[in-house]
């Protein structure tokens, strides 16, 4: 019970910590935290659902997609027009619902063969996208309405705010934005995680015959993970489009789904905390590179053809390589391998929690059938 | 879903006689091979059974008909008047039918997530109440925890009640299994194998256990095991499969020395009336 107190004071320096940037750093690194804070909800919904209830899933830049355009769709011109606040809203249900239409197949089919399944989900999204011009604005994409909520706006059009001196522009006010939906998403996930679904989830990934027997219903679950995981994507979709301020289709294709699965997997499958750090990762590193191009070796400047790798190879190969690095020595992440690391530098607590101990993988053993 | 209360929530009253399980003429076919063929036997309310047999003789077919795991071919069982056969495995649960595993099959994380796993079918926490951690929801799973530590009290397992499964020892993770079957507040408890691959002490502590519960809690055992010691022991009534067929059927001192048991276990009739623990335990491949 004397772990509280700390703990909690963390959390707050955490919070403090988080909050500051906008006071000291320019709008290039707010992007960069931003297109992170977007990504780290996707991640923690692809990871509930990959993660926790062993379901692979493709999909996922279908979900972002869905939420993105159907934010900017649902509260802009063409389109209903309705308060951005209640379109963002809106845009959130609307995944969810897609992902609802999609779960007589998420229900049913299992592990890879979900992957597979939702590929198609991915190809069919960016045709709609491309072709259905009056909604999506076709190739070209759309314009992003900007968020007002009671009167103010996440955007730079509004009245001026300026905060402790430092003027807030459209990052500064979104930074915010982003802080609070990611809070949003760490607690309902987390409350998820440890109360009765997420255990349920857990124990049809680690044996689907152990888990009927307990009374989990496979089905219902697998289709509710998969609902429950779109709606996040859809938060996060819904997240990025304000932050790029213009949807395009092309964002939304196979790659972005893969990139979420790196994150997921760089992270630590299962945890929250990992999957947020592997969407900082993945999401960081091409654009970090891309700015710090004339300053790394071997990597070309943007623009020019003098040889050498472009940043945004530079960044694939890097994190390809992350990738294989940590599968080979870090199978469970960097959740894992930070959760080892503290293990090891206070060797003299007793093993108490489960967070001291070192990883551990679950006991899979043969399922019971013939 | 389930009408059924959870008794051990209202303290540590005795709940009414579980319902007869009746297993009415049973028959399970594998592309031609006859796993189960026509079996038939009643588990009487608040006894332990014990359902004995070589390697192969359809014991472990038999608990997953009863659990819903397998549809039979033919034949039907019942709990007290609800027809099982054809339900789902999730419904067969929340009627108060639990179930352990020959093998053990665990979930990661603690002992005491484990065990909350099997107070699934007595909880309601959706996704939306636990996401958004209404008050229902966490008093909810406060509740069952209490609960819960206590059946892992009962069981043995209090010490390790925050621990990772992975880090506990064979008899342990097996007795987590039996511990999380206790959590459904079972009517019902089908035990596979419940002592296999345990060492004599673990095993003595195991048939505590298992005699203390069904004391306690009042309800039905019905138990697949190899160790003749632990099935006499605990034992009301014995049926004997050999090749999917029943073979005998009676008291443990009647099976003990019906011939046809003795021929399946020892190959030779009238040999040895006490077939000490017969095949290799933990091996059963079906």
């Amino acid at each position: 019970m004397s772990e509280r107190i700390p703990k909690g004071a963390a959390a707050l320096l955490t919070a403090l910590l988080l909050c500051a940037p906008p006071f000291y750093l320019d709008a290039f690194w707010l992007r960069v935290g931003l297109f992170a804070m977007a990504a780290a909800i996707g991640a923690v919904g692809l990871g509930l659902l990959t993660g926790t209830a062993g379901q692979l899933s493709l999909g996922h830049a279908f979900f972002l997609a869905v939420g993105a355009y159907g934010y900017t769709w649902l509260a802009g011109e063409p389109g209903p027009g309705l308060p951005p606040a209640l379109a963002a809203l809106l845009a959130v249900l609307l995944a969810g619902a897609a992902g609802g239409l999609f779960s007589p197949v998420a229900g049913r089919v299992r592990g890879i063969y979900l992957g597979v399944a939702t590929l198609a989900l991915v190809f069919l999204g960016h045709h709609v996208l491309l072709t259905a011009d009056s909604v999506t604005g076709g190739f070209n994409g759309r314009s992003v309405p900007a968020l007002t909520l009671g009167g103010f706006s996440f955007s730079a059009d509004g009245p001026a705010v300026t905060v402790l001196g430092v003027p807030f522009g459209a990052e500064e006010r979104l930074w915010y934005l982003g802080l609070a939906l990611l809070a949003g998403t760490w607690w309902t996930a987390r409350g998820l995680l440890r109360g009765r679904p997420g255990r349920a989830l857990a124990a049809l990934r680690d044996s689907e015959t152990a888990a009927s027997v307990m009374g989990v219903d496979i089905a219902r679950y697998r289709s509710a993970a998969f609902v429950v995981s779109s709606m996040y994507a859809g938060l996060a979709g819904v997240l990025l489009a304000l932050a790029f301020r213009r949807v395009v289709p092309d964002y939304f294709g196979l790659t972005l789904s893969v990139d979420y699965l790196a994150m997921i997997v760089i992270g630590g499958l299962g945890s929250v905390a990992g999957a947020t750090a592997g969407a900082v990762f993945v999401t960081a590193l091409p654009l970090l590179m891309t700015r710090y191009a004339d300053q790394l070796p071997l990597v070309a400047t943007p623009g020019t053809t003098d040889g050498g790798v472009g940043p945004t190879e530079a960044a694939r190969y890097l994190y390809g390589a992350a990738i294989v690095l940590i599968l080979l020595y870090a199978p469970d992440g960097l959740h894992g391998l930070v959760r080892r690391v503290r293990a090891r530098l206070r060797p003299a607590a007793p093993a108490r929690t489960p967070e001291s101990l070192p990883a551990t993988s679950a006991v899979r053993a043969k399922e019971h059938t013939p | 879903m389930s009408a059924r209360t959870s008794p051990g929530l209202a303290g540590d009253r005795r709940p009414a006689p579980p319902p007869a399980l009746r297993v009415q003429d049973v028959t399970v076919r594998f592309a031609g091979l006859t796993a189960l063929g026509a079996v038939s036997f009643t588990v009487a309310p608040g006894s332990v059974h014990a359902l004995i047999g070589p390697n192969g003789a359809g014991k472990s077919t038999c608990f997953n008909v009863l659990s819903g795991l397998y549809r039979p071919e033919s034949g039907r069982v019942l709990l007290g008047d609800t027809e099982l056969t054809g339900l789902a495995p999730h419904k067969i649960a929340a009627l108060g039918v639990a179930r352990t595993f020959q093998n053990i099959v665990t979930t990661e994380g603690t002992v005491a997530d484990n065990l909350m796993v099997g107070r699934h079918v007595l909880t309601r926490a959706g996704f939306a109440a636990s996401a958004l951690r209404l008050p229902g929801a966490v008093r909810e799973q406060r509740a069952h925890r209490d609960r819960v530590r206590e059946i892992a009290e009962l069981t043995g397992l209090g010490d390790h009640f925050d621990t990772p499964v992975a880090l506990l020892s064979y008899g342990d993770r097996k007795r987590v299994e039996l511990a999380r079957a206790l959590c459904l507040e079972p009517r019902v408890l089908l035990l596979d194998e419940p002592v296999a691959g345990m060492n004599g002490a673990e095993r003595a502590r195991t048939a505590e256990v298992v005699s203390a519960v069904r004391a306690r809690l009042g309800l039905s055992v019905l138990l697949v095991e190899h160790d003749m010691g632990l099935v006499m022991s605990l034992a009301d009534e014995v049926t004997v499969l050999d090749f999917g067929r029943t073979v005998a059927h009676g008291t443990p001192d009647e099976v003990r020395r019906h011939p046809e048991v003795l021929r399946a276990y020892l190959g030779t009739p009238g040999a040895d009336p006490a077939p000490a623990a017969a095949p290799a335990p933990g091996e059963d491949p079906v």
